[in-house]
């Protein structure tokens, strides 16, 4: 029998919302977290928009700050994936595995230009887990946008394991830099109006921010239905190019996915797209995706919740994993809200549009790639 | 408390590019108080090495060596090829301060032109701290898992961790380990000192079965890897089956380790050597570790990196071929 895990909790934050629940009903709405900035210097830049956090976050001692947002955001959704699986806050030797694109730089230039404080620890998350969880097996993963489930695949080897843990928090964080802002506002000499995954006018993506976890055991605890089990999740690199994706090295990971999870194309209900508005990513997911898929492409419905919280970098694919595991416990699709002139090749995909659809999810699939050509793939089985 | 590690894994390479060393043999050693800096060039050619920042530069120089020595890969500069498959060969880096440089560029570029106009887009990649290890798969081409340990103190020994459960879960049959730290201002400023690694080690690790198979040399098993919330309980960990290490390797700040933790091992510390050397430090240590076997030393030692505010990692190592 193939290996499964379940997943006991989730925990989310986005500029659509501030719980996994909100998260999910603003997706479902159809509601856009892109406003005016917040962060930066609005007189530098061509571009005056992104999908920012529009709250201030709370430090490890749990009081407001503006600063070391990447980890206040992180510190929220851990407690709330804690919370969500009956966990107390203590966590000792419990793994935390915590993928991010962009971990504290955002403090760094904040430090470096601004005279704001930093230390080396500051870079990394474990000394704020450590303070505020107790927890002192953390791990903090610069794995770009595909940080999240990367962490989830090393999640994953630990649990098979024999001599491993029982239980494991896998989390993904980002806050925006404005290195990374910047140098999309240079390359963007018209800023998009939005992100617009696989639109045939998409203009490249927008920067987002926030985090997620889950809790991920062993097997279930005693008379607790979990939120859903993760299959399996494939991983592995192009080493073709620093930032271009490769469909081909894309698809393989598909399919090692498909394998170690056991299900074939057909089987899957959903998938959640990277889709990050990007001429050359949602091409090569495009591609992919056709060549993996073949004729059950049409199968699935599919969704890019990118259209809504802007590119969300390292905590991305834990984001569009929570989302997935909100379509299996109530039927909903969100829509994806910005594709409206599809571009050939997804062109018998289901993506839904418009306003958010119907549909029973049992097995859901969730892509993430990132700079470097590093590929993530999850599938995620729905509770029942 | 403790998480442990038990799989073994042998070193069958090993690659430095350090300012005044030449072999694993000499890391302990103090040979040139002033060295020359490494000139990534003059190692592996200058094709290939424009654009790229220092940190991954000292990265692709000490991968190439190790991956050499453990006869993964054949050729010099940009005429390498592997001799296993590319799907086969992990790459997991560990570095803290590896990017720092090219971010705080770009935001000085643009707060003094009050614009993003002059900040070049060949610099994009650099700006994600995973930039080594994407160029170490590309350089050599690598497609096997591909992670950056970006943790602290206990970097480089994770790192090694994270080779030893991908080897065991069978997602890959060759692991490169890359510790590097880049000197600069930025990081001068950051760790308050002067003293600052310029430089990187790697590793590649594979099951010791493997190995043998086909013939490569084992320089050096990991034995077991833990983690735990105190240098104490680490190397209380690393001996729980009654091993007696000859000598350990103390983590940053070793001077402060209490006195009567493992009583006869020798104390080995790299700080009066390289200075602050950071998510570099526990693959240095495992490579110096490898160079003593090759001196003749045979006995069990620990390797321990952390801070007892944050994690400790510890790796326990003892002769690849008894």
């Amino acid at each position: 029998m193939t290996e499964r895990w379940p997943i006991t909790g989730v925990g989310a934050v986005a500029s659509v919302g501030r719980t996994a629940e909100e998260i999910f009903e603003s997706l479902c709405a159809g509601r856009t977290g892109l406003a005016p900035m917040r962060e930066f210097t609005k007189d530098w830049y061509t571009a005056g928009e992104l999908y920012e956090i529009q709250a201030d976050t709370k430090d490890a001692a749990g009081q407001p700050s503006t600063a070391q947002r990447a980890t206040g955001f992180l510190l929220d959704a851990v407690a709330q994936a804690l919370a969500d699986a009956g966990m107390d806050e203590d966590l000792g030797d419990i793994p935390v595995l915590v993928g991010t694109g962009l971990r504290e730089l955002r403090s760094v230039e904040r430090w470096w230009r601004d005279g704001d404080p930093l230390t080396a620890a500051g870079l990394h998350f474990g000394a704020a887990l450590r303070e505020r969880f107790n927890a002192s097996n953390t791990h903090t993963f610069s794995n770009a946008c595909s940080a999240s489930l990367y962490a989830l695949s090393l999640a994953t080897d630990l649990l098979a394991d024999e001599a491993g843990p029982e239980v494991v928090v896998v989390a993904g964080t980002d806050s925006i830099t404005e290195s990374m802002f910047g140098i999309a506002d240079r390359v963007q000499s018209v800023p998009p109006g939005a992100v617009r995954p696989f639109d045939r006018n998409r203009m490249g993506t927008i920067l987002g921010e926030g985090a997620a976890a889950v809790v991920l055991r062993r097997a279930p605890r005693d008379g607790a239905a979990p939120r859903g089990w993760v299959r399996g999740v494939g991983v592995n690199c192009d080493a073709i190019h620093a930032t271009a994706p490769d469909a081909g090295m894309i698809a393989q990971v598909m399919r090692e996915t498909h394998r170690r999870a056991g299900v074939a194309p057909a089987e899957i209900d959903l998938v959640m797209l990277h889709g990050t508005g990007t001429p050359a990513n949602d091409l090569g997911e495009a591609q992919a995706m056709g060549e993996v898929f073949g004729e059950d492409v049409t199968s699935p419905v599919m969704t890019a919740m990118k259209s809504m919280t802007g590119h969300t970098s390292g905590g991305s694919g834990l984001h569009s994993l929570i989302t997935a595991l909100g379509s299996m416990r109530t039927g909903r699709i969100a829509p994806t809200i910005t594709l409206d002139d599809p571009m050939d090749e997804v062109e018998t995909f289901r993506i839904v549009r418009d306003k958010e659809a119907s549909a029973k999810v049992s097995l859901a699939q969730i892509n993430a790639f990132g700079f470097g050509g590093i590929n993530a793939v999850a599938i995620v089985e729905a509770a029942s | 408390m403790t998480t442990s590690v038990t799989s073994s894994a042998v070193i069958t390479g090993v690659g430095l590019a350090l300012p005044g060393v030449d072999s694993a043999k000499d890391l302990l050693s103090t040979v040139d108080p002033a060295p020359e800096p490494v000139d990534p060039a003059a190692r592996i050619g200058k094709k290939g090495l424009r654009y790229k920042d220092r940190a991954t530069q000292l990265g692709l120089v000490a991968a190439h060596d190790a991956l050499i020595a453990a006869g993964l890969l054949d050729g010099h500069g940009l005429k390498t090829s592997l001799k296993v498959a590319p799907e086969e060969v992990a790459v997991v880096v560990s570095s803290n301060f590896g990017n720092l440089d090219s971010v705080v560029e770009v935001v000085d570029t643009i707060a003094k032109e009050c614009s993003s106009r002059l900040v070049s887009p060949i610099v994009t990649p650099n700006l994600s701290s995973n930039i080594v290890a994407s160029e170490v798969a590309i350089r050599y081409t690598l497609r096997g898992p591909n992670l950056t340990v970006c943790n602290g103190a206990t970097g480089g020994l994770d790192a090694v961790g994270w080779a030893l459960s991908w080897l065991r879960a069978g997602r890959a049959r060759y692991v490169l380990v890359v510790g590097v730290e880049p000197d600069n201002p930025v990081v001068r400023k950051l760790v308050g000192g002067d003293r600052v690694l310029d430089g990187a080690a790697a590793l590649v690790l594979e099951r010791p079965a493997d190995a043998a198979e086909r013939e490569a040399p084992a320089l050096a098993e990991c034995v077991r890897a833990v983690r735990t919330s105190s240098v104490a309980a680490c190397t209380a960990a690393l001996t729980a089956g009654g091993e007696r290490p000859a000598a350990w390797y103390l983590p940053e700040g070793g001077a402060e380790v209490d006195q009567e933790l493992l009583p006869g091992a020798d104390r080995l510390d790299l700080a009066p050597v390289f200075g602050t050397t950071s998510g570099a430090l526990g693959v240095l240590q495992l490579a110096s570790a490898a160079g003593r076997y090759q001196t003749g030393e045979r006995g069990p030692v620990l390797a321990v990196c952390g801070a007892e505010d944050d994690g400790v990692a510890g790796v326990l190592i003892r002769p690849g071929q008894d």
